[in-house]
């Protein structure tokens, strides 16, 4: 203990002690992020390569009995799914510590009130306590994001079994999407932890949030962007255009498309009853192709996003009512 | 600084919004608490004294009417003003040390490290040990070393002794009235237990469902209110009458004089147990508007 501690006015150091109430969460999410990245590495490097050589050999054989490393091509599976579902967690855990330590706990025991009890303001606490999150869950999250993507891409065209771009976990793995997602889960985390006051509650709250989030999102996203459309004649009876399947159905003989997404490819009585009864000529299928990848992520990140500051500001209100500071002061 | 500490305006404060039943913690609250004196707020369980303390904390805004503290709005002087809640809260994985020096971090300018740690150092605690492992009276002390660092000029304490065995409770007691008298620190303390503070308080706020039933000094509370004691017959009129009992042919009454009495009466100044005790058993009686208003010559 410092005797004397010099009585400088400056700014009140919150971070600082953010931090220091933090550091196991700090910590434990730097060894997470620390490790699936190296996993992602791998699965970048040495693994999509043996699984390369492998789908080389598979493919250049010939005759029935040829040799290729069948444990590789699985092990880049197995680890490629892993990696994906670790990716796609960190919203859920962001969500989870948000709602029940970050503030969750503090409104539980009382220790907002101490802290806002001090020089600074409770909205000044929680910005504080929203400022640092965000910037280190965005750094996180978007880092295991880039190597995500970077380790599938390492597979296009060499590995017979790389999940394709519309695979949805794989989709959102990829994207900005899950950054956005982790955001909001930080902050529907923080918000539940401030309205349910308890820090197992709002931990419940955090993770509903994020997952209907999620769900809210996976229904709108192909939605954001006009879809492709390709047309095929009746007898063909398969659509093509590969990429996000949107809608399909069959085209009339006066050219309308009605939607019908369990005829797909049967010859039973009941589709064969369905084609006769518009005069089906063709097939249609709606689809988003691979080129709408970007644009599909940017839009759904942006609406996350923007869901997200609107919950910022709605948090900050709320406690800036309850609380009646009457500005946010120094 | 301000002369008045405390000002309240038809306070009110409610809480569950949303339920018809609504309850009211505090109603129609006025009063004034000149700066430098150490009030205590009395009341029964539940009567709204630690809603009144969070309010003056700055940690919730009133339903109606306005709360000035130390001349501005509540929460604006947020780094003027030290609380300590009732529940002592503290944060647990932090040492005795990293919480006083969370002190400094977070009151920058105001802190007076050496007060927090003469605290602490009274009650022979280890600076290295983890709130956790303390025991209540122990974390009484580091929360009360906590709110005097930052060297308040108004300290509001919630149910403060509680937890603290009678040596600490003389001690820190001794703590408080020295900070009060050599900085001239405004001190609002609250409890049930009346006898707890009446050596130490020079202004009291007696409240009773959720309204002030009494409010000013000490002293001046004592001599306007008188103990009689007369024949049953005795009509009391024209003086307010707070309680009045009648065993057999005797009548006591505790009264606000409004004019001399009459020489035959037998006539006494109340304890002040006797007036808050008084004032809660009858909750008609009316409260007087003078003792409300009266507002004290600022001592600092």
């Amino acid at each position: 203990m410092t005797a004397l501690t010099p009585p400088a006015a400056g700014p009140a150091h919150l971070t600082r002690w953010l931090i220091r109430l933090h550091r196991p969460a700090l910590l434990l999410w730097t060894a997470v992020v620390v490790a699936v990245s190296g996993v992602l590495l791998w699965l970048r490097g040495p693994l999509a390569d043996a699984s390369a050589a492998a789908w080389k050999a598979y493919d250049a054989c010939r005759t029935a009995t040829c040799g290729y490393d069948q444990a590789a091509i699985i092990h880049y599976k197995d680890v490629y799914a892993y990696t994906t579902y670790a990716v796609l967690a960190a919203p859920f855990l962001v969500a989870a510590w948000a709602g029940a330590a970050l503030t969750g706990r503090e409104m539980e025991t009382g220790t907002a009130r101490l802290a806002w009890t001090q020089s600074t303001s409770p909205l000044r606490w929680f910005a504080s306590r929203l400022a640092l999150p965000a910037a280190v869950v965005t750094a996180g999250t978007g880092l295991l994001v880039l190597l995500h993507h970077l380790a599938w891409s390492a597979g296009k065209g060499r590995i017979g079994t790389l999940k394709s771009w519309y695979d949805l976990p794989t989709f959102y793995a990829n994207g900005p999407v899950v950054v956005a997602l982790a955001l909001a889960g930080l902050v529907g985390g923080a918000l539940a932890g401030l309205l349910r006051r308890g820090s197992l509650p709002a931990l419940v709250a955090g993770l509903g949030f994020t997952g209907l989030l999620w769900y809210a999102v996976q229904l709108v996203m192909p939605h954001l962007w006009t879809t492709s459309t390709s047309v095929v004649a009746l007898k063909r009876f398969a659509p093509t255009g590969g990429g996000l399947g949107v809608d399909e159905g069959i085209v009339t003989a006066t050219g309308a498309h009605v939607s019908n997404l369990t005829c797909g490819n049967s010859e039973n009585d009941e589709c064969l009853a369905f084609y006769d009864r518009f005069d089906a000529v063709g097939w249609y299928r709606d689809y988003h192709p691979a080129s709408h990848y970007w644009p599909l992520q940017l839009i759904a990140t942006g609406l996350v996003l923007a869901l997200t500051a609107l919950l910022t500001l709605l948090a900050f209100r709320l406690l800036h009512r309850e609380t009646g500071a009457r500005r946010r002061s120094s | 600084m301000t002369d008045t500490a405390l000002e309240a305006a038809a306070l009110g404060k409610r809480f569950g919004r949303l339920r018809r039943s609504a309850g009211w913690a505090l109603r129609d609250c006025s009063f004034t608490l000149p700066a430098g004196r150490v009030c205590a707020v009395v009341g029964p369980n539940g009567a709204g004294k630690s809603t009144l303390l969070a309010l003056a904390a700055g940690l919730m805004a009133p339903t109606e009417g306005v709360l000035a503290v130390l001349g501005g709005p509540a929460g604006e002087a947020r780094a003027r003003v030290g609380f300590v809640a009732q529940d002592k809260p503290l944060y647990p994985q932090l040492t005795v040390a990293e919480t006083l020096r969370m002190g400094g971090d977070l009151n920058p300018g105001r802190w007076d490290a050496r007060a927090a740690e003469a605290i602490v150092a009274g009650g022979d605690l280890d600076p290295k040990a983890r709130i956790r492992s303390l025991s209540g009276g122990q974390r009484t002390r580091v929360a009360l070393a906590l709110a005097l660092g930052k060297r308040p000029e108004l300290l509001l304490l919630d149910e403060p002794m509680a937890d603290l065995d009678p040596l600490a409770r003389h001690e820190l007691m001794g703590v408080l009235m020295s900070q009060a008298a050599q900085h001239g620190t405004t001190i609002v303390m609250s409890s049930h237990v009346v006898a707890e503070l009446e050596d130490s308080c020079d202004h009291l706020l007696l409240i009773g469902g959720g309204r002030v039933r009494l409010a000013g000094e000490i002293d001046e509370l004592l001599e306007t209110h008188t103990r009689v004691s007369t024949t049953a017959d005795t009509d009391l009129t024209p003086h307010t009458v707070v309680e009045s009992r009648t065993t057999g042919r005797q009548l006591t009454a505790l009264i606000r004089p409004a004019a001399p009495l009459p020489a035959d009466w037998r006539t006494g100044t109340p304890t002040l147990e006797e007036l808050v005790l008084s004032y809660l058993r009858n909750p008609g009686a009316t409260t007087p508007a003078t003792a409300v208003k009266s507002r004290q010559e600022s001592v600092a």
